[in-house]
């Protein structure tokens, strides 16, 4: 359990002892990037975005609460940046060839690296097949370590509805495996 | 809903067996706080494996951008302190000390302000001279009237005034000398009590007791030399006791002063 130890960390950083940054960023660059990658399937697009949640988190250091937990403000801007980064695919229309070349080579990358795990493999498919909110409260749900009431605080409801949620899709992703299983 | 009717729905839930009807029935379980996500198998199995599924972490050319981000953020942090200085947010604390500041100097200030301007001072100080002189005025043209309102009234405003001149003084102890009247009399002697300590109001006063046929002014005055002590004025009262005139309660109470005074 880091979160003692993220508070401290992030309140040296707003307090000015920056280097503390760096640790940080170690402890969570893996989890954030699991985050951004379960939503865009995309590594270049995911290291972006955990470079632009680190540099919010310079940027806004000074609005750090020490009596809130780290990894949940952390997360909450890892949800913005998502958001802002999917917006603006939106708005410009199309992605490019590129990008589609990218994720080519992504899924390539996970049937390799799902080859003596088919059912992992399905699975990663059916999280795919997920509306984008629905893949998100699943993978906030692995990412803190299902602790729904900061997942609450993330999303801005009670623990009651993320649990709700967290079922639903749940539900629906069950069903997605099913039929993957089917025609697999 | 009984636990063992709880446990067959989450049997039948993992089993795929529930209906629509069922698996709604499990959400409002679950929203009711009576199940949790982990009292159900096939959901606790199925978020077990969410949280196997690995992926690899950002390259190390992500580990380069954000290490030089970093350091660029530490430069900039040292070069525009300033900047940090004006991003409110951070500074409210250090405001909010300072405006408590400011206002604890200016009150400290106004205490210790110097009284005020000399050019103002000699101002003020020319137009309560003038005060004074225009009451000084007032107070002697009333004592030449004849009423014994206004008299006392000059005797009165004299009172008021701070510091009398020398002539305001000589005004009242010639009032308490030959005054008609025995209020305005007395009114004098009390108006002239701040001024008993100067030597010369002091002698006049002495010489004023053999001058007074008023039994009330005389044990005024026998008390008000009680209050100075001043022995010299026995002899001015020994004469009062000897005269066939005076009452002999004042001879008994002006007896009793020279004791204190003896």
């Amino acid at each position: 359990m880091n979160s003692l130890g993220d508070n401290i960390l992030m309140t040296k950083v707003k307090n000015g002892d920056l280097d503390k940054l760096g640790l940080l960023f170690e402890r969570y660059k893996k989890p954030l990037f699991g985050f951004f990658y379960g939503m865009n399937k995309d590594t270049a697009v995911s290291e972006d975005l955990v470079q632009n949640v680190f540099f919010r988190i310079l940027k806004y250091r000074y609005l750090f609460r020490e009596e809130g937990e780290f990894r949940t403000w952390m997360f909450h801007i890892a949800r913005n940046v998502s958001h802002d980064h999917f917006r603006k695919i939106k708005w410009k229309g199309k992605e490019d060839i590129e990008n589609w070349k990218d994720r080519l080579s992504n899924n390539e990358n996970r049937q390799e690296e799902y080859r003596h795990d088919d059912e992992m493999r399905l699975l990663s498919m059916a999280m795919d097949k997920l509306p984008e909110d629905r893949r998100e409260i699943l993978l906030l749900s692995k990412y803190q370590e299902k602790r729904y009431r900061e997942i609450g605080e993330i999303l801005g409801c009670t623990e009651t509805a993320v649990k709700v949620k967290v079922f639903r899709a749940l539900q629906e992703l069950k069903e997605i495996y099913k039929q993957l299983e089917k025609h697999s | 809903m009984d636990k063992h009717e709880i446990d067959r729905l989450i049997s039948r839930y993992n089993n795929e067996e529930a209906t629509s009807a069922e698996r709604a029935e499990l959400e409002r379980l679950l929203e009711a706080g009576v199940v949790s996500l982990d009292d159900v198998e096939v959901l606790r199995t199925l978020q077990s494996r969410i949280s196997r599924m690995e992926v690899a972490g950002p390259s190390p050319a992500a580990d380069d951008r954000f290490y030089k981000m970093l350091s660029a953020e530490k430069r900039a942090d040292r070069r525009v302190d300033w900047k940090r200085f004006f991003s409110w947010p951070e500074k409210v604390a250090n405001l909010r000390l300072a405006s408590v500041m400011l206002v604890v100097g200016l009150v400290v200030g106004y205490l210790l302000r110097t009284p005020l301007m000399p050019a103002n001072d000699k101002q003020i100080n020319a137009l309560s001279q003038q005060v004074s002189d225009l009451q000084e005025m007032m107070m002697l043209s009333l004592l030449e009237k004849g009423s014994a309102t206004d008299r006392l009234k000059a005797v009165n405003l004299a009172e008021d005034m701070n510091d009398a001149s020398r002539k305001v003084t000589n005004a009242l102890l010639r009032t308490l000398n030959e005054d008609e009247n025995i209020n305005v009399r007395l009114a004098a002697l009390e108006a002239l009590k701040p001024y008993a300590a100067d030597s010369n109001v002091r002698g006049a006063l002495i010489r004023s007791i053999a001058r007074q046929d008023s039994p009330l002014v005389q044990v005024a005055l026998a008390e008000l030399m009680v209050a100075l002590r001043e022995k010299s004025s026995v002899k001015e009262f020994q004469k009062i006791i000897e005269s066939d005139k005076t009452p002999a309660e004042i001879k008994r109470q002006i007896s009793e002063s020279i004791k204190i005074l003896i």
